[in-house]
């Protein structure tokens, strides 16, 4: 921090010589404006791809006080962003960001957080910083074959991790690969209630498929295994983040959130096991 | 147990993929899982709860670690590794069983739920309380 104070980068936008005359003022409004939109979409980003409510908090105004707007104020929730600022020195400013849905993509979250580790070591200018996070919002995802094959795998490991045998982590990579086909062609669509309830049925149905055309062993391994790609994962983490950081109501959400889709998965397959009990005879697990 | 380490290590690795971490952080990614599963597994902790609550200390320690090493965030490692031990899938079973009308089963599997839930939450509170320096001088003395 101290020795940081030292060098060019904090150039408060008051002791700017630029900025004296009412032309100057005029730029300096721009300019002010330009580093919140910056640091808002920032933290966009952030909160779009899975990221803690402190981190986007944190990293917006880093950014701001790195470019010299100090009076800033945000109130981040799971989905949306209110900042503001102003005071008798600085420009009032206010903007409110709506951010509905959320994907967990980690790679965008590590680069933004590397990008305002730099801003502290370089001198970026912040049109510098506005082109590296258009760079960062354009990253394209892994291809759509690698990630069903990859869910493959991940169901076949955790089969076997718990308990099945080589016909489980068949029957379950094979599975992974439907299910995952599912998720990524199938359900654009749908609400998450929706999607998760088909994909929980969608599972039991190939579960059930595959232990009776001989593939699978064990009905109980299979089934958590091919399940496990549908676990809330960054819901249910990031929950406990915010709850340990005092963010009690984006903790809330995001717990209802990982509840609610345990729920639905949990109604698909238990509806097909009731199906299955009753028509075919097969046993309840 | 090689075998199953080395399960969760491509497990995890997996999930991590799927979560988009980038390549090169797969490698210590694998090991959260791989570790966390291993102190998940070891024969004396006796009930679940205490099992998982172990196994998410020292999984939220090594995700600090790493990250204050790889200079990331935390995230990337904890969510990949938390995926197995996530009480997740017996909050699935509570459901299920819910469904299906086994109501014994349910509130036996749905209470085990709530209680490893609640120590994987304790866990990461306790291990984030930890002050940061703390990692930061752990790391500056070993390298």
């Amino acid at each position: 921090m101290e020795e940081r104070e030292g060098k060019n980068t904090a150039k408060t936008v008051i002791e700017n010589p630029e900025f004296r005359d009412w032309a100057g003022e005029k730029k300096r409004e721009e300019y002010e404006r330009q580093v919140l939109e910056t640091a808002l979409r920032a933290g966009q980003i952030l909160l779009g791809n899975g990221a803690e409510i402190f981190r986007v908090e944190e990293t917006i105004f880093r950014i701001c006080r790195h470019y010299g707007v100090t009076s800033v104020n945000t109130f981040v929730l799971t989905n949306g962003i209110f900042l503001s600022a102003g005071n008798g020195r600085e420009p009032y400013y206010s903007t409110v960001r709506h951010i509905p849905a959320w994907v967990t993509r980690l790679d965008k979250i590590t680069e933004v957080n590397q990008l305002s580790r730099e801003i502290e070591d370089h001198d970026y200018s912040i049109e510098e910083v506005s082109g590296r996070l258009d760079e960062i919002e354009a990253m394209e995802g892994r291809k759509k074959l690698a990630q069903i094959a990859v869910a493959g795998t991940a169901c076949a490991c955790f089969s076997f991790l718990f308990g099945g045998g080589p016909g489980d982590m068949a029957a379950d990579f094979l599975t992974g690969l439907i299910l995952y086909g599912f998720l990524l062609y199938g359900c654009g669509g749908l609400s998450k209630i929706t999607g998760n309830l088909l994909c929980g049925g969608l599972i039991t149905v190939c579960c059930i498929a595959f232990y009776h055309a001989g593939l699978g062993q064990n009905l109980r391994p299979l089934v958590m295994g091919a399940i496990l790609p549908l676990v809330p994962g960054m819901s249910f983490t990031n929950a406990i983040r915010d709850l340990a950081d005092g963010d009690y109501i984006s903790g809330a959400v995001r717990m209802l959130d990982a509840v609610l889709v345990f729920m639905s998965v949990g109604a698909g397959t238990g509806a097909v096991f009731l199906i299955y009990h009753h028509l075919l005879g097969g046993v309840l697990l | 147990m090689i075998g199953q380490l080395a399960a969760a290590f491509a497990g995890t690795v997996a999930f991590g993929f799927l979560f988009g971490i980038p390549s090169k952080y797969f490698g210590h990614c694998g090991l959260c899982g791989a570790v966390a599963w291993g102190v998940y597994v070891l024969p004396f902790w006796g009930s679940d709860v205490i099992a998982v609550f172990a196994a998410t200390v020292m999984l939220t320690f090594l995700s600090r670690l790493l990250a204050v090493r790889k200079r990331c965030p935390v995230t990337v490692f904890l969510i990949a590794g938390l995926i197995p031990l996530v009480p997740g899938v017996g909050l699935y079973w509570t459901f299920y069983y819910l469904v299906t009308g086994q109501m014994e089963q349910m509130s036996v599997t749905g209470l085990a739920a709530v209680k490893s839930a609640c120590a994987i939450v304790l866990a990461i509170v306790l291990v984030f309380e930890i002050p940061q320096k703390f990692f930061r001088r752990l790391f500056y003395q070993k390298i």
